[in-house]
């Protein structure tokens, strides 16, 4: 109901902005032209969405079958974290319905081309992978063999994509130097971004099991996730030296160690995001306790939405007399679309196998043909 | 009339020599259709109006005050689109939207814009605006009157300057007016081009009696193409995404086949 009440606000919150403009609803401007719109509900999201490829590279490429009932919760978020942003981009974009013009131009020199191409394409990977899931419902024998034959190249393409087009969205902001803040401008965020993004994905994945396991009432493999978070463990660890020697090797010291605000949102984002989760993931109680993981896996994923807002939005800077503050309209219209996220996500986990755990739907029944990998073995597997 | 040449132009701004009329602005106006707009003074830094560059104003003669001698004074200063020689704008468009031509302007085609506003994010001296109140919302920025270029004219704000302090021509030329009047006064120019190699060259060249930054100009900007930034990165693409592809194809194919080799529980490939 909660979820039904703030979708309906989004949708209120559009109907206006497509009414009167942006500026209706809006507070971006002249000085700050992307704000809470392309730094929640974009960057936030594909980086949340990176989940899809985080957990496809582990199960399908690494072979780490002990995972595989994360593959499909996290194939199908990751396709509702690109279809949030898709939509986003539909409210956001001055003229969404020229949009196409992506595709029919060649721009290689801009990275909004590429973070285009790759999102659109990778978007129709995650539903020829997801769809095979009601379509075994609906038991689409002829077209579900196709799928499988070429279920192997696209998923490999699908992981490919979206190393690109991840660090793309970090190369975006390579251009602007003389806005970012010194704590965050590297040229090293293409990199970043690709990192946080993976770091994202085992923390979303370990969070939605859990939420699954309440909700919809099975018994959590605790075993299973504290073995993924020691995965993760080793992912926060990384990005974390990765960015303090970043910061480091670019003389950014003095900034991080004076006493300004973005000092301090850099540190509660290095804090709070990277090294707490580090020193909590680590701990054997943590990883073989629910409310362990549970804390550390929302700090990393606060972390990386913090990451996000401080290179996109909080850490810009133009001229001193220009600001900016997200609106209502704007925080509305995000939280409207990440609650549809959600909603539906919630009634397909009830309608579709998606959780091997629970008991087969009435309609599922046995593969008739050869799976073509942990996607499809995923039943068959205890 | 001047013949239409192929070589790149330029213009020189030259703040030692503006009394701050502003007929370029009205100049500007006038050619490029945009409308009047409501204004007050000190509604933002003291005289000057409007306060900023918007969707209606493409060019503004900024106001600054500044202690000059024994008293303050009025220094004038000038926005407007400098025409980058590698437009960070044009390179971060998705929808190549925006293009720099061969005279020199970096001109844009609405028909081709999404409005995902890269180009006001990228620029690196704030110039591209947005009309944010309108349903089908355009780039404003200042054309270099490509048009009017294109014919063989000068822009519209060169035309009208009763101090002439714009200058137009090919870039080269004035390129050398600019240093000849550094060279010949220089107690009236401090010894400095904004926009000769800024950000790899403008086609927009100031000149200045006083520090720029004192004027709002944005100082400090690198002497190399700010597309470079990007490219360093996008140029590997094509690359990267074969090389991914490869080695995830590789170790798929690598781990099923241990998977098959090693184990009887149903793990498949």
């Amino acid at each position: 109901m909660v979820l039904l009440a703030i979708m309906a606000l989004g949708v209120v919150l559009a109907v206006v902005r497509y009414a009167g403009g942006i500026r209706s609803v809006a507070n971006i401007n002249n000085a700050y032209p992307w704000g809470w719109w392309v730094g929640f509900g974009i960057m936030t999201m594909i980086a949340l969405g990176g989940v899809g490829f985080t957990i496809t590279l582990l199960v399908e490429i690494l072979g780490r079958h002990r995972y595989h009932a994360l593959l499909r919760p996290a194939v199908l978020m990751a396709l509702l974290c690109y279809a949030s942003a898709i939509v986003m981009l539909m409210v956001e974009l001055g003229r969404p319905w020229k949009v196409w013009m992506i595709l029919v131009s060649w721009a290689p020199s801009a990275a909004l081309y590429e973070v285009g191409w790759c999102a659109f394409l990778y978007l129709n990977v995650l539903v020829l992978e997801f769809v095979q899931v009601p379509l075994e419902e609906l038991g689409w024998g002829r077209v579900l063999k196709v799928l499988r034959v070429i279920y192997i190249p696209i998923m490999l393409l699908g992981v490919t994509l979206s190393h690109l087009h991840q660090s793309s969205l970090g190369t975006l902001l390579t251009l602007i130097p003389h806005k970012i803040n010194v704590l965050w401008w590297s040229e090293q965020l293409p990199l970043i971004f690709l990192f946080s993004a993976m770091m994202a994905g085992p923390a979303l994945a370990i969070l939605e099991y859990l939420a699954a396991a309440r909700w919809l009432g099975f018994t959590p493999n605790i075993d299973m996730l504290g073995g993924l978070a020691r995965i993760e463990a080793w992912l926060v660890g990384l990005l974390l030296v990765f960015r303090l020697g970043d910061l480091v090797i670019r003389g950014a010291v003095d900034a991080a160690l004076s006493w300004t605000w973005f000092a301090v949102s850099f540190w509660v984002e290095i804090g709070f995001g990277l090294l707490l989760p580090l020193v909590l993931l680590m701990m054997p109680e943590v990883q073989a306790s629910r409310g362990g993981l549970v804390t550390a896996c929302s700090l990393v994923v606060a972390g990386v939405l913090l990451h996000r807002l401080n290179v996109a939005v909080f850490g810009l800077r133009v001229r001193h007399w220009e600001t900016y503050v997200p609106s209502f309209g704007e925080i509305g219209i995000t939280l409207g679309i990440a609650a549809g996220a959600v909603l539906v996500f919630g009634v397909l986990a009830r309608m579709l196998p998606i959780h091997e755990e629970l008991p087969p739907t009435v309609a599922s029944q046995p593969r008739a043909t050869a799976p073509a990998g942990a996607w499809h073995g995923a039943r068959s597997v205890s | 009339m001047t013949t239409p040449s192929v070589k790149p132009k330029a213009m020189i701004q030259d703040n030692t020599r503006c009394i701050g009329c502003r007929a370029c602005m009205i100049a500007c106006k006038s050619w490029n259709n945009r409308p009047a707009d409501h204004t007050e003074f000190f509604a933002g830094a003291g005289y000057q109006n409007p306060v900023d560059l918007d969707a209606n104003n493409y060019t503004l003669i900024t106001f600054n005050e500044i202690v000059t001698g024994a008293q303050p004074d009025w220094v004038f200063g000038r926005q407007l689109c400098m025409h980058c020689e590698h437009p960070a704008c044009a390179s971060a468009c998705p929808t190549t939207a925006l293009t720099k031509t061969a005279l020199g302007p970096v001109v844009f085609n609405e028909s081709r814009c999404i409005g995902c506003r890269a180009c006001m994010q990228a620029c690196p001296f704030l110039i591209p605006k947005y009309d944010y109140e309108n349903l089908n919302p355009k780039i404003h920025k200042c054309t270099f009157c490509a048009d009017r270029i294109e014919a063989g004219l000068k822009p519209a704000c060169a035309t009208v300057c009763p101090t002439a302090a714009i200058s137009f021509g090919d870039r080269d030329d004035m390129v050398a007016e600019a240093k000849r009047r550094i060279a010949t006064a220089p107690g009236t120019y401090i010894p400095e081009i904004y926009g000769l190699d800024d950000v790899g060259g403008t086609s927009v060249l100031h000149l200045s009696s006083v520090p720029f930054e004192q004027l709002g100009y944005i100082t400090g900007l690198p002497k190399t193409p700010m597309p470079d930034l990007t490219h360093r990165w996008l140029r590997v693409t094509p690359h990267f995404f074969a090389l991914l592809y490869a080695v995830f194809g590789a170790l798929t194919w690598i781990m099923h086949r241990r998977a098959n080799r090693s184990d009887s529980k149903g793990h498949t490939a």
